[in-house]
């Protein structure tokens, strides 16, 4: 029995399909189809997963779509024969897709005539075969003559042998024969549910208002070709019909042939050879003492590589951009695995030396002979500017040739749980409070408790039902969005090998496949970034230029090694320094106590979840410090040499750390194949969508223990690998990102001014928000100065001292503008060009720069009138009579309003200093006036709450309190349970630890406060100092009585959140 | 069940546990996990204080409600009769308390003094004449029933008492806040008058009959019950308007009420037949020594066009001969909820896809597929027959019903409906709860609707059953 089902509808058919491309393609091997076209509408979206999964089963997967049109054209399935008809297909997509909105896709029958050369279609008859179907059907049948049929489908309606007699009539009438198809929603009949779900999620509508939008049974599923005979028996020419149109099909994904844009050269030369001249050059440029002979060689031999495996048009491209980006001064650098290119380096594509010491460069990593994949090279903009580096890439590729790829948004945790809750009737404070209680990734369901802890019941039968169906909802996509900054070019029309639509922002288009569909067709891309910590260094370096006249041309002139940096590394202290500010890395950090550069590329590697979840850090640490032998496990000796790892990590004192070196260890200890070892890292890239790195996980434990490691060492190392699957981080990638460490670190400690400036003109970024970043300032020595209406420009900036310090050679910092919330930029802008426009008094100010009444009381309410002699309260005294002056007299002359009629004086109640800082927070959410924890001293003394800045005094293991805002919870998922919760007093912050069994008893506490005691013990491991919490107070309510010391007469009130913590799941 | 729940009013007890008004419902949960809590109901609320002012008119006959939960009391010429104001407002609360109605009172010059010592003033104040100044000032400035941001605003600038507000020029007050707060103190301080609205008088659609001499005989009733009616509807009639409720009520010489009822399917004014809905049950009227006065009142009045009236009176309109006669005749005598209309109703399970509605209202238009085909009459309950049919899913060749053997000429389907799986326990699914039905005609020209529960693949054998008759 043959059979091939053609009319199936995957997840990318969103809120229709109610399965994944791969599982429709693995049940359809399971039943033994011939083949199964998977044809979603008005979409490729899902074709390349599809054809993937059938690529590795051995499933013939056919590509199609299915095509809605919005004239009244009958809906059809479109299959290609050949790869120019495959063209067709996706142009005519793409035409649909440019002249609609973002995420729709219009096209109309003239559009399918246009480009229906070489296309199979199968016509999906509407409910109501009429005579307007008959003609339009006869009209299609005539256009493709002998190239369409009319697709039946058996759902178990009441009337369906009449249905399907009556199509098999109309089919022969019109000479479009009828075949056999099932309309298929999802892959087995479970999924009939969720596929009810979706529909209501689609029809906004819950389920029991869904009514008859619903199917009314689960026959919308895969069925074997045994059971579709079955139901066609009295038209067996239906089925059979389907194995041929398979056999027509001759286009296969596996056909689209790659082809690089050329790049200009100069004439007379070849590709290769410009890149030959440049790479020569650069490497002049980068070693300005003569040529090491390593690099030589590497260059000669990556040269060779490039021009055997036909890339260096991929290189030019990518050095064309970096060279046209550094000449509009944008700050840039390559991360990835192309740092382990001498070519790259010296191109200036990526920072990284390869004579550098430790580093040992191996451009297999990057590019190799064996493993047929395209290079990948990533490279990082300042954020601000990217943009401009992409719109030059549009122009110099044109939109035919250039896009950028999509990014398939999938449900998470809480997205699906609010979906289906939605759809299940149940009310938005349930929905809202179940999404509330998922912390971080979820197995296979929401733990009882804290559905109980949120105060609902987890037996009832909705609750259940709604985190069940959530689950399976799980990584269903959403819908695309474009890639941050994935770019894919090409020779020929790209439309002509994947849809192309608009993005949601003007002038944008991006391709319908994502980062992963790339891949598994060996396409090329680069990747243009954005890093906001570049912004902030540039920021930094041209700051420095203009006010301190140091001038900085490019980071690598930065001064190498400096041991008073590695030293304020060292102490840990490092907020706002990239990568390594976070609690966890700031708590490793005086362990490693990096010395050298390449301390610091391990101290980016070490706090991340691969080597933490492979328990790799202490015996790392335990190394470092000299109190545990460097060893490297060894096989046993009939199995090879006792050395034979040493190679591999001898750079990390015996401990796999890098990713690069978990692979080497599947290929020298566990003996992997170079395939075996390259779907591993297949397998570990993707493992957050599939779970197939278990497959490996045994192959890799017994490879080793069958060479005589031991079993414990190997089962973490896999461990180790499988963290590396949710967070790849590579030797290289460090390497780059450490390089960024030195600098930011440079800059923080030797111009902490221009560092805090810059951050502060950087935000939102990093993992610290601008109080604490003002107060690291001014811990170092920063004077900081409020918000003006005369004095501040829109960004922070610098000001002379008066008189100059003689403690700290820098300037000071004027806070901005931009830190009071709510302000528009553009009046903000009018502000200071009214300014230097002359505009001295308030209403010269409001008036020059035409203000609207809000900007102005938001200006007051931040306490920007100080330098008009107006305090807070006199000052939105000022500005409301003003701007009920200017109202008053619009469009009188100028004159009138200058001169309105004087007003006696209002004496106004001075505000309280616990006040002020309030509002302060409320304004520009920092307060230069005073730590608002200050105000509660007497109370915390009273709790016996120490201050954070004491701790250090007290001794391991002591019972001790401390209290503070709540600025940082996380609940890493490499911690087991653990929340660490960072808080801030006025002496400083510090760090709670709490173990799982306290964060279930005081949940809501830990995870709602915004002002809390801890109490507990000291935990003191070196200079890094934890509180292990065993119970709390939660003093969220005494911050409300900070706005009035006399307690307000209405009852409890909502506290007002002065700081908002960031919380990390 | 929509939207975001949240605490509406909190009691004394809840607010010291730290609920608040504005909380979610899930949070307050969350804090207090034994909390009751009960749904608000805005018209509840709204009815109960349009009550409380109706009792309030004991103590003043001008009051007027201030939702959602205060009232004021023009008490001025009323109090002598308590002995003063302070007795006044003690007998005032008690009978509230009696009634367990938790209250704040103040009596003052003006009614947004009084206002405003009720909401913030300490518990129970009179603000004797004249002192209305000195009450206010220690207040805070939202006691001046101030709205939107600018009591905010003007918190902000440190102005938290009434008194400080009334120490600002007016002129500089207005121009930043605009007229609105110095209207407001003024108000307050009496120095202008505030318009309140008082309660409105009752329902205005009665009618009386009062008899020189008792009645008492039953054709005597049935005379008067029309000649009521026909009042009433001409008032109704001169307003353009109908009423669906008629409440009729005998005053016996001895003071009883007696009352009966009826309704109307649609709003109508025709005395007659109204009349003649009364006129089957005017026998349970036990008419005593004589009844004296007779009333009539009309509920759920609304506007009728002239063309309705017509419509009623007039035999056949554009939709097919008038049922709303017999319609209220057939409700009237057998009963509310007896008499009503089916209507397709969008569901897939057949004994879910008919809903009932009243008569004559409008239908909802979702009308009755011809591709899903329907018994005309369907079981309630589906009886269970004996049934011979091919494996897996074709019609049966022959079936048993009430011990009658029918053998199957013509059949249609399978038509397979799987059930609403969001109405069983969770894990309870899969092709047990699949009925695949079929219609089949005997050799006698029957019609039947069977089908069969389950599959003959699963672990527990399928069952027949007959679900309706068509024709």
């Amino acid at each position: 029995m043959t059979y091939a089902e053609l009319q199936a509808t995957s997840n990318f058919s969103f809120l229709e399909g109610a399965s994944h491309p791969g599982e429709l393609v693995e049940e359809a091997r399971g039943l033994g189809m011939a083949a199964i076209g998977v044809a979603d509408r008005n979409t490729l979206a899902g074709v390349v997963r599809a054809w993937a999964k059938g690529r590795e089963i051995g499933q013939r997967v056919l590509t199609g779509a299915r095509l809605d049109f919005a004239d009244g054209t009958p809906s059809v399935l479109c299959y290609p024969t050949d790869r120019e008809a495959y063209g067709r297909l996706t142009r005519m997509l793409t035409v649909g897709q440019r002249r609609s909105r973002k995420g729709e896709c219009r096209l109309t029958g003239p559009d399918l005539i246009d480009h229906g050369a070489g296309q199979l279609i199968l016509v999906i008859p509407p409910p109501n075969l009429d005579e307007a179907f008959e003609g339009s059907l006869t009209r299609l049948a005539g256009e493709f003559s002998g190239r369409v049929w009319l697709a039946a489908a058996r759902g178990y309606g009441a009337r369906d042998l009449a249905r399907l007699a009556r199509l098999d009539e109309v089919g022969a009438r019109c000479a479009a024969p009828m075949i056999a198809v099932n309309d298929v929603l999802y892959h087995a009949a479970e999924r009939r549910p969720l596929q009810d779900v979706l529909t209501c999620i689609r029809e906004k509508c819950t389920i029991t208002e869904a009514g008859l939008r619903l199917e009314a049974n689960a026959e919308r599923r895969l069925k074997s070709p045994a059971e579709m005979a079955r139901l066609f028996s009295r038209w067996p020419r239906a089925i059979e019909r389907t194995g041929e149109v398979a056999a027509r099909i001759g286009f296969d994904l596996s056909q689209l042939k790659y082809e690089y844009p050329d790049e200009p050269v100069p004439p007379g030369k070849t590709a290769i050879a410009h890149l030959a001249d440049l790479a020569w050059q650069g490497a002049a440029w980068r070693y300005p003492e003569g040529l090491p002979p390593k690099v030589r060689a590497l260059l000669a031999q990556e040269l060779e590589l490039i021009e055997e495996l036909n890339y260096p048009n991929y290189f030019l491209t990518v050095h064309d951009i970096v060279k046209w980006a550094r000449a509009q001064g944008i700050l840039c650098q390559g991360r990835g695995s192309a740092a382990n290119s001498a070519v790259c380096f010296c191109l200036g594509i990526t920072a990284v030396d390869p004579c550098a010491p430790k580093h040992d460069v191996l451009f297999a990593r990057f590019i190799s002979r064996e493993r047929d994949e395209p290079p990948d090279i990533d490279v990082d903009f300042e954020h601000e500017r990217r943009e401009l580096v992409m719109q030059y890439i549009y122009e110099r590729y044109g939109r035919e040739r250039a896009a950028i790829c999509a990014t398939v948004i999938h449900y998470r945790p809480r997205s699906a749980i609010r979906g289906v809750g939605k759809a299940l009737g149940l009310t938005e404070d349930v929905t809202a409070a179940l999404a509330g209680t998922v912390w971080g990734s979820w197995g296979d369901g929401l733990p009882d408790d804290h559905i109980r802890q949120v105060g609902l019941d987890p037996q009832s039968p909705q609750i259940h039902r709604a985190t069940d169906l959530a689950a399976q909802l799980l990584g269903f996509p959403r819908h695309l969005s474009q890639h941050v900054g994935g770019f894919i070019l090409t020779r020929r029309r790209l439309d002509e090998t994947v849809p192309i639509g608009n993005g949601a922002m003007k002038d944008r288009t991006f391709i319908e496949w994502d980062k992963d569909d790339i891949d598994a067709l060996g396409l090329m891309k680069v990747d243009v970034l954005a890093l906001g910590m570049l912004s902030a260094i540039k920021r930094s370096l041209d700051m420095l230029a203009a006010d301190h006249g140091v001038v900085i041309a490019d980071m690598a002139d930065i001064p190498h090694e400096d041991p008073d940096v590695y030293a304020m590394l060292s102490r840990a202290d490092s907020v706002g320094v990239f990568q390594v500010e976070s609690r966890a890395q700031m708590s490793m950090l005086p362990r490693l106590k990096p010395r050298e550069f390449y301390d610091l590329v391990i101290e980016v590697a070490i706090v991340r979840p691969g080597p933490i979840q492979g328990d790799m850090v202490h015996p790392y640490l335990r190394r470092r410090e000299g109190t545990e032998v460097v060893t490297y496990p060894a096989p046993a000796p009939e199995h090879g040499p006792v050395n034979e790892l040493e190679s591999v990590l001898g750079k990390t004192l015996g401990v796999p750390l890098f990713q690069e070196q978990a692979m080497r260890l599947a290929i020298e200890a566990a003996k992997f194949t170079p395939e075996e070892a390259n779907g591993l890292r297949r397998a570990m890239a993707t493992f957050r969508h599939y779970g197939d790195v278990g497959v490996y996980g045994a192959k890799f434990v017994a490879g080793m223990v069958a060479r005589g490691y031991d079993p414990e060492f190997a089962g973490r190392c896999f461990r180790q690998i499988e963290g590396f699957g949710s967070y790849g981080f590579p030797e290289s990638h460090a390497v780059s990102f450490a390089k960024l460490v030195y600098v930011s670190a440079w800059l923080k400690h030797h111009h902490p001014d221009v560092f805090c400036a810059a951050m502060l003109n950087s935000q939102p970024m990093g993992f610290y928000q601008p109080a604490q970043l003002v107060r690291d300032a001014r811990e170092h020595g920063v004077e900081v100065r409020g918000v003006d209406i005369t004095l501040s420009a829109w960004d922070c900036t610098l000001e002379e001292k008066q008189p100059a310090s003689p403690l700290c050679g820098g300037k000071a910092v004027r806070l901005g503008l931009r830190q009071i919330k709510g302000l528009a930029e553009e009046e903000g802008r009018r502000l200071i060009l009214a300014r230097a426009a002359g505009a001295r008094s308030l209403e010269e100010l409001a008036r020059g720069a035409d203000l609207s009444r809000r900007t102005l009381e938001l200006i007051a309410e931040a306490d920007g009138l100080r330098s008009l002699g107006l305090d807070r309260r006199a000052g939105l005294w000022a500005v409301k009579g003003l701007s009920a002056q200017l109202r008053a007299t619009a469009g009188a002359p100028l004159l009138s309003v200058l001169g309105g009629p004087a007003e006696s004086q209002v004496e106004l109640p001075l505000m309280s200093l616990p006040a002020q800082v309030m509002e302060d927070y409320r304004t520009t959410s920092l307060s230069l006036k005073a730590h608002p924890c200050g105000f509660f001293r007497p109370l915390l003394d009273q709790l016996g709450a120490v201050a954070a800045a004491r701790l250090k005094d007290r001794d391991d293991g002591a019972p001790v309190a401390v209290g503070g805002l709540v600025l940082i919870r996380q609940r890493p998922g490499t911690a087991k349970g653990v929340v660490f919760i960072t808080l801030e007093d006025e002496t400083g912050s510090a760090n709670a630890v709490v173990w799982k069994d306290v964060f279930t008893t005081h949940r809501r506490t830990v995870m709602s406060a915004a002002f809390l005691v801890v109490h507990g013990r000291l935990q003191r491991a070196g200079d890094v100092i934890h509180v292990v919490a065993q119970r709390f107070t939660d003093l969220t309510g005494h911050l409300a009585r900070m706005k009035s010391p006399k307690g307000p007469m209405a009852g409890p009130s909502p506290a007002p959140r002065l700081v908002r913590s960031r919380d990390f799941h | 069940m929509r939207g975001v729940r949240r605490l509406s009013a909190v009691d004394g007890r809840a607010a010291k546990l730290g609920l608040f008004v504005g909380q979610k419902a899930t949070d307050a949960a969350a804090l207090v996990p034994e909390l009751t809590s009960a749904d608000t109901d805005d018209e509840a609320d709204a009815a109960a204080l349009a009550a409380l002012v109706d009792w309030c008119v004991r103590f003043s006959p001008a009051v007027a409600p201030d939702p959602p939960d205060g009232l004021y009391l023009d008490i001025g010429g009323a109090a002598h009769l308590w002995n003063g104001e302070g007795a006044m407002l003690a007998d005032l609360l008690a009978r509230l308390e009696k009634n367990h109605i938790a209250a704040r009172a103040a009596v003052a010059d003006t009614p947004g003094c009084a206002w405003a010592l009720a909401h913030f003033g300490p518990a129970d104040t009179i603000a004797p004449a004249g002192h209305t100044a000195a009450h206010l000032a220690p207040l805070p400035v939202h006691a001046l029933r101030l709205a939107g941001p600018d009591a905010d605003q003007i918190a902000r600038l440190g102005l938290t008492t009434v008194g400080q507000l009334m120490g600002l020029p007016r002129v500089q007050l207005t121009r930043r806040f605009g007229p609105s707060i110095v209207r407001r103190l003024d108000e307050a301080l009496g120095r202008c008058e505030e318009a309140l609205s008082f309660r409105r008088p009752p329902s205005p659609w009665l009618a009386r009959l009062a008899f020189v001499e008792p009645i008492s005989t039953p054709e005597d009733l049935a005379r008067v019950s029309v000649d009521v009616a026909r009042l009433l509807c001409a008032q109704l009639e001169r307003e353009g308007r109908g009423a669906r409720r008629f409440e009729l009520c005998f005053h016996r010489v001895d003071g009883a009420a007696l009352t009966l009822t009826v309704g109307l399917s649609m709003a109508g004014r025709e005395a007659e037949r109204i009349g003649r809905l009364f006129a089957p049950r005017l026998e349970t009227i036990d008419p005593g020594f004589g009844i004296e006065v007779v009333t009539l009142s009309a509920d759920g009045v609304e506007r009728l066009g002239d063309a309705q009236g017509e419509l009623i009176g007039g035999g056949r309109g554009p939709s097919g001969p008038d049922v709303a006669p017999l319609v209220d005749r057939l409700a009237n005598r057998l009963g509310d909820g007896r008499v009503w209309r089916d209507e397709a109703h969008p569901s897939h399970i057949p004994e879910r896809a008919v809903s009932r509605r009243p008569p004559l209202s409008p239908g909802a238009g979702h009308g009755w597929d011809a591709g899903r085909p329907r018994p005309l009459r369907l079981f309630t309950r589906p009886e269970p027959i004996e049934a011979m049919a091919p494996v897996p899913d074709d019609p049966p060749i022959v079936f048993r019903w009430r011990g009658l053997a029918h053998r199957v000429r013509r059949a249609e389907g399978p038509e397979r409906l799987a059930q609403e799986w969001w109405r069983l326990a969770p894990g309870e699914s899969g092709p047990g709860h699949v009925r695949d039905y079929y219609r089949v005609e005997d050799e006698a020209g029957a019609r039947f609707w069977l089908f069969r529960a389950g599959l003959y693949s699963a672990p527990v054998p399928p069952r027949w059953w007959l679900h309706g008759l068509f024709g």
